[in-house]
C-alpha cells in the first residue's frame, strides 16, 4: 500500500489491516449485514476518511475494528489486524483498545460518564491504562486538557460533563482519547450535533493534534466536506460495503461510482457558482430486503441487468483507485 | 445542601404528624375503644365507666389536643392491656425490630448487588439464568413459608441455629434471610437489568473502547449509574420490611419486636398500643425515605435540591 499522498511523506508503516470484516444483526427477516466484507488499511501518519449516509454501517464498522459489537450483533467473519496481531482475539483487544487505537464518539453529550468528574475520568485512564502514579497523574491530566485547548484546566478537572458545553465535552473526549498516546484515532462523526463554528474548531484541533503527535486518523463522516478538509484518502461506504476508494483530491475531481457522484452533488460548494444541489434519488436501503446484486442498483440511473445479478467486486481501476461498479470496470480495461 | 436537608426533615416530621393524626381519627372516631376492649357481655354501665377512665367521654377536640400535646412530650397514652405507658412497651420492642430489619437489609444488599452484577457480567449465560431462577423462586415464595422452610432445614434438621427467640447474633440469621431473600431477588433483577441497559449506553461503550474490562466497567462506571435506582429500591424494600415482613416474620420466629407487639395489641383490642406501634413504624418508614433522599443526593450531583 502506498499510503499517505500528502502531509508527512516518506515511508509509511502498515498499522491497521481489516480484511473481509462482516458484522451481522439477527432480525425477523434473517441476518442483516451491518458491515459486509469490509476491507481497509490505515498506515502510519495517514488520515483516512470513510463516508456514507446514516445507516450505511459506518459506526458499526468503527466499533467492530476494536472487536466490539453491541449485542445481538456479532462479527461473522473476516479479520482485523493491528501491526500483524489479531484484534478479534480478546487478549490482544485488551492491549490495543485505548492504548493503540482510541475512539472518539459522535455524541459527546452522552459519551462521557455523567457521574464522574473530568478529572476522575482522566485519572482512571492514566492510572489503569498508562500506569502513572501520584502527582504525575494530575500533571499529565492538566497537560492533556491544555493540549485540547481547554482554558483553566485546573478548574475543569472538577467539572462534571453536564456542566460543560458541547464543544468542551468533545475536547474532553479527545483528551481522554489522547491519554494513552494512541497511534490511531478512530473519530466517529466527531462534529455531529455541534455548532458549525465549533465543528470547525474541533476538526482543526484533531488535524493539528494528529500532525503534532504523528497519529493516524480514521475519520467516519456522512459529509464529504468534513473529510475533504481533513483526510488524505477517502472510502465511500454504501449499505455496509465499500463502493469506492480514492485519494481525496481525485474523489472530488473525478468520482467514479454513481453513489459517490451523488454524495458529491449533495455537498454545497462555495468555490463554484451555479450548479444545483441534486442529492441522491430514492431512499436509503431497507437493510432487511437486501437485493442480491449491487445494493445501490434500485437508486442508480445507470443500472443494467448485470447489476441485479451479483454485487460488483471492488476492483482497482487506477493507481490507488478502486470502484465497485460494473459500468466503471470496463472503461479502464478498454 | 443544609437548607435542602432542613426542608426534608420538616417535611418528614409533617408526614409523621399527618399519619398519626389519621391513626387517631381511625381509633377514636370509627371505633369505640371502650367497647372493643371490654368483653361482649359487658353492660352499658361498664362501658361508661371505661370511657370515663380512658378519658374518651370528653369532646373529640379536647382528646385530640391531649393526644397531640402528649406526642410532643413522648406520651402516647396508657396501654389498657398491659396497664403500662404504650411508648415504653413499644420502645422496649424497638431494638429487636431494628436488629431484624438491619439483618434483613444486610442480607438483601450482600446478595442483590453481587448477584445483579454477576448476571449482567455473564448476560444470557449460565450465571445469568441461575440468578434469574433463584430470584424468581425467592420472589414467588411467601416470606413466612421461607421462614418455616429455613427453620425446618437449618434449625430442626441440622440444628445449626435456634428455632425461635432472639438469643444473640446466631438467632438473627434465619429471620434475616426469611425477609431478605425476596427483597434480594427483586433488587438483583433490577440491578441486572439496569447494568445491562447502562452497558449499551455511549459512555459505557466509550469506557470499553478505552480498554477497560467488562468487570471494571460494570463496577466503576455502570453500577454507579444504577446506584440511584438501587438505593431507591432498597428504601422501598426496607419500608416493606417495617410495615409488613417484620410483622409476619416476628410472628413465625417468635421475635420480640414491634411487629409482633402490634399483632398482639390488635388481638387484645388495645387501640392505644396499636396507635403507638403504628406511630413508631410510620416514623421509621419516613426516616428510611429521608435517608434514601440523602443517599441519592450524594450519589448523583444532578439530583434536584427541591
Amino acid at each position: 500500500m502506498s499510503g499517505a499522498n500528502s502531509g508527512t511523506g516518506g515511508r509509511t508503516e502498515r498499522l491497521l489491516e481489516v480484511r473481509e470484516l462482516t458484522v451481522g444483526f439477527p432480525t425477523r427477516d434473517g441476518i442483516v449485514r451491518g458491515v459486509d466484507r469490509l476491507t481497509l488499511n490505515v498506515g502510519s501518519h495517514e488520515r483516512l476518511g470513510v463516508v456514507g449516509e446514516s445507516g450505511s454501517g459506518k459506526s458499526v464498522m468503527g466499533l467492530a475494528i476494536l472487536g466490539m459489537v453491541l449485542p445481538p450483533g456479532r462479527i461473522m467473519g473476516g479479520s482485523v489486524r493491528w501491526r500483524g496481531e489479531d484484534v478479534l482475539d480478546p487478549a490482544v483487544a485488551g492491549r490495543v483498545r485505548g492504548r493503540e487505537i482510541a475512539m472518539i464518539f459522535q455524541d459527546p453529550m452522552v459519551s462521557l460518564n455523567p457521574l464522574k468528574t473530568v478529572g476522575s475520568q482522566l485519572r482512571e485512564l492514566l492510572r489503569r491504562r498508562v500506569g502513572l502514579q501520584g502527582p504525575a497523574i494530575r500533571r499529565r491530566s492538566l497537560e492533556l486538557l491544555d493540549m485540547v485547548g481547554i482554558a483553566n484546566p485546573g478548574d475543569r478537572l472538577k467539572s462534571y460533563a453536564y456542566e460543560l458545553s458541547g464543544g468542551m465535552r468533545q475536547r474532553v473526549m479527545i483528551a481522554t482519547a489522547l491519554a494513552c498516546e494512541p497511534t490511531l484515532v478512530i473519530a466517529d462523526e466527531p462534529t455531529t450535533g455541534l455548532d458549525v463554528t465549533i465543528q470547525d474548531q474541533i476538526l482543526t484541533l484533531l488535524h493539528d493534534l494528529s500532525a503534532e503527535l504523528g497519529m493516524s486518523v480514521l475519520m467516519i463522516a456522512h459529509d464529504l466536506g468534513v473529510v475533504a478538509q481533513f483526510c488524505d484518502r477517502v472510502q465511500v461506504m454504501y449499505a455496509g460495503r465499500i463502493v469506492e476508494r480514492a485519494p481525496i483530491n481525485e474523489m472530488f475531481a473525478d468520482p467514479q461510482h454513481p453513489y459517490s457522484l451523488g454524495l458529491l452533488h449533495s455537498v454545497p460548494r462555495v468555490d463554484r457558482h451555479g450548479g444545483e444541489l441534486t442529492g441522491i434519488p430514492g431512499e436509503p436501503l431497507d437493510r432487511a430486503r437486501f437485493p442480491p446484486g449491487c445494493a445501490f442498483e434500485p437508486r442508480c440511473s445507470e443500472a443494467r441487468d448485470l447489476c441485479r445479478d451479483a454485487p460488483p467486486p471492488l476492483l482497482k481501476i487506477a493507481a490507488m483507485r478502486s470502484v465497485a461498479c460494473y459500468n466503471r470496470h470496463g472503461e479502464t480495461r478498454a | 445542601m443544609l437548607r435542602w436537608l432542613a426542608k426534608r426533615i420538616i417535611a418528614a416530621a409533617l408526614v409523621v404528624f399527618v399519619v398519626t393524626s389519621l391513626v387517631f381519627v381511625v381509633t377514636h372516631v370509627f371505633t369505640d375503644p371502650a367497647t372493643v376492649s371490654l368483653p361482649l357481655e359487658a353492660t352499658e354501665e361498664h362501658r361508661a365507666q371505661r370511657r370515663a377512665a380512658l378519658g374518651i367521654d370528653r369532646p373529640l377536640g379536647v382528646q385530640y389536643w391531649d393526644f397531640v400535646s402528649g406526642l410532643v412530650v413522648g406520651d402516647l397514652g396508657e396501654s389498657y392491656w398491659q396497664n403500662q405507658p404504650a411508648s415504653k412497651l413499644v420502645l422496649e420492642r424497638l431494638p429487636a425490630t431494628l436488629k431484624l430489619v438491619a439483618g434483613a437489609t444486610a442480607v438483601t444488599l450482600l446478595l442483590a448487588a453481587p448477584m445483579g452484577m454477576l448476571a449482567a457480567w455473564w448476560e444470557r449465560r449460565f450465571a445469568d439464568h441461575a440468578v434469574l431462577g433463584f430470584s424468581m423462586a425467592a420472589i414467588s415464595a411467601p416470606p413466612f413459608w421461607i421462614g418455616y422452610l429455613l427453620i425446618i432445614v437449618f434449625a430442626v434438621q441440622l440444628g445449626w441455629v435456634p428455632t425461635f427467640g432472639s438469643r444473640g447474633f446466631v438467632s438473627l440469621i434465619l429471620p434475616s434471610f426469611a425477609i431478605g431473600l425476596a427483597s434480594a431477588g427483586r433488587l438483583a433483577q433490577m440491578t441486572r437489568r439496569g447494568i445491562v441497559e447502562e452497558l449499551r449506553k455511549p459512555y459505557a461503550v466509550t469506557a470499553l473502547s478505552r480498554g477497560f474490562s467488562r468487570s471494571y466497567t460494570i463496577m466503576h462506571h455502570t453500577f454507579r449509574n444504577v446506584a440511584s435506582g438501587f438505593v431507591t429500591m432498597t428504601g422501598w424494600e426496607v419500608t416493606r420490611m417495617f410495615t409488613g415482613y417484620t410483622v409476619v416474620i416476628e410472628f413465625v420466629f417468635a421475635w420480640p419486636g414491634v411487629g409482633r407487639l402490634a399483632v398482639q395489641a390488635i388481638e387484645g383490642r388495645d387501640l392505644i398500643l396499636v396507635q403507638a406501634a403504628v406511630l413508631v413504624l410510620a416514623t421509621l418508614v419516613v426516616l428510611t425515605n429521608l435517608l434514601v433522599d440523602i443517599a441519592r443526593r450524594l450519589i448523583d450531583p444532578r439530583v434536584e435540591l427541591a
